[in-house]
């Protein structure tokens, strides 16, 4: 898998494309983006952590401590926008 | 291979090797030798360096975790949770959190996770142990049960509700209202140190609160139990692995009808069953392994698939090596006498075979046909 990080502008469209893609072969269900995924029984606590390995294996970024926010991870959106943040931050202390 | 991590210890692992069928009888292991093993960095091998730990790789920690398991899975145990509690604390925790509490991790001090509750066995979801804020601090009430590593821990990463969600918490086992209660007699991984521990009104700083805010129960479960199966699913390599080095030299040299019983043909299959049994679990922890260096989602099911299959296979491989020793190993201490009764646990803890099977179920239901996809592209 390429990391994507190296767009030099954080591009929400395609972030919010590559997720819903992933959650598609993995659910063979694709969601809309504001799909509450827990809600609707599409994910589970399993399924959340994978969620996080996706995310940081995919756009070089980790999600740590106070991120691991079920909130953050309920909808292709939400996602979108922990990415965003993250990405936003120096890379200081990814040692995770 | 994690040998460069064992062979620097070769008589610590000699000692180990000697002493585990005495540990098992009486149910402790020395704890001089579980310091010295913590102050080594082994305990926990994959806390980087700069936390004082040995930065080995998830394979080569594997392949140490099945070394020690090959000797005593009591002492693998210890491993399983002080590493358990080392990721839970590298994965929750704050920089600062993560600089506090893991050099005491690689310096000697030994660590427990505790999850399960009387009430709160497989259904987790059903823990009552709760911590409350009260300004800086936090208090921390609730029983937690069959804690493995818990009789010998200096500090035990408590999972307990907080609000409505959830919080692990790092508790020194010396603060007041704590009280550690061993397990008389488990039926296997005798010297691991299970125990009770009841927890009583005990006021802690609140930065012992992992990342300081609550999470989604099942998404702490989860992230913390990640690390002990792939850790138990190893120790299950390593009870093969133990098992198989006795079978084989006893049926070369047992003889039995004037040859060597492993010239015997239902002998011989007893060891082919056996034999079998390693390189499966060695297969699916491998595969796993390479998932979590890669970093792939893939890590989550392929970890419990080889908890699931490892520990299988030990209940099967360790009951095929008992019935090939027969009486030579049909006392307790005894290698595979040990691994007999540990293999069996492995089925139990950290996630029972019946709910890594419904895990396992849940995922090929909801990937179906996109399973057998493809390989993910490097």
């Amino acid at each position: 898998m390429t990391a994507e990080h190296t767009s030099a502008s954080f591009d929400t469209d395609a972030v919010i494309d590559r997720i819903t893609r992933f959650v598609a072969e993995q659910t063979s269900t694709t969601p809309d983006t504001d799909q509450d995924l827990f809600a609707t029984g599409l994910a589970n606590s399993m399924f959340a952590m994978q969620l996080v390995v996706f995310l940081e294996q995919t756009y070089a970024v980790t999600v740590a401590g106070p991120d691991l926010q079920l909130s953050n991870f309920r909808t292709v959106k939400s996602m979108a926008a922990l990415v965003g943040r993250l990405q936003a931050q120096p890379a200081a202390g990814s040692d995770v | 291979m994690s040998d460069a991590a064992a062979s620097g210890h070769q008589d610590t692992w000699d000692l180990v090797r000697r002493d585990a069928g005495a540990w098992d009888t009486a149910g402790e292991i020395p704890r001089t030798l579980l310091t010295e093993l913590g102050a080594a960095g082994l305990l926990c091998a994959e806390v980087h360096k700069q936390y004082g730990g040995l930065g080995l790789t998830g394979r080569d920690s594997g392949e140490l975790t099945a070394h020690v398991g090959s000797l005593c899975s009591s002492l693998r145990s210890v491993m399983t949770s002080q590493g358990m509690a080392a990721w839970t604390i590298q994965r929750l925790g704050t920089a600062e959190q993560r600089a506090a509490f893991l050099p005491r991790l690689t310096g000697g001090r030994l660590a427990a996770v505790a999850f399960s509750e009387p009430e709160a066995g497989s259904d987790l979801g059903a823990m009552s142990a709760r911590v409350q804020h009260d300004g800086d601090s936090v208090v921390l009430d609730g029983s937690k049960m069959w804690i493995t590593a818990a009789a010998y821990a200096d500090l035990i990463v408590v999972i307990a509700r907080s609000g409505d969600g959830a919080v692990a918490v790092v508790v020194p086992v010396d603060t007041p209202g704590v009280r550690i209660e061993k397990i008389p007699h488990p039926m296997g991984c005798r010297a691991a140190g299970h125990a009770q521990v009841h927890l009583e009104g005990v006021r802690l700083p609140a930065a012992n609160v992992l990342g300081g805010a609550a999470l989604a129960l099942p998404f702490l479960i989860t992230t913390a139990l990640a690390y002990g199966r792939m850790s138990v699913a190893w120790g299950c390599v390593g009870i093969l692995r133990g098992c198989l080095a006795a079978v084989t030299e006893h049926a070369a040299t047992r003889r039995q009808f004037g040859r060597p019983i492993g010239e015997h043909q239902l002998v011989a299959r007893r060891i082919a069953e056996l034999y079998a049994a390693e390189r499966i679990a060695t297969g699916v922890c491998r595969d796993a392994a390479e998932h979590w260096e890669a970093g792939s989602p893939e890590l989550v099911i392929s970890t419990v698939l080889a908890k699931h299959v490892s520990a299988t296979q030990a209940v099967r491989g360790s009951a095929s090596a008992v019935q090939a020793m027969a009486s030579a190993g049909a006392v307790d201490g005894h290698v595979v006498a040990r691994a007999y009764r540990d293999a069996k646990l492995m089925e139990i803890i950290e996630g029972s075979s019946e709910i890594c099977q419904l895990e396992l179920a849940r995922h090929a239901l909801a990937t179906g046909k996109s399973t057998a996809r493809k390989e993910p592209a490097q």
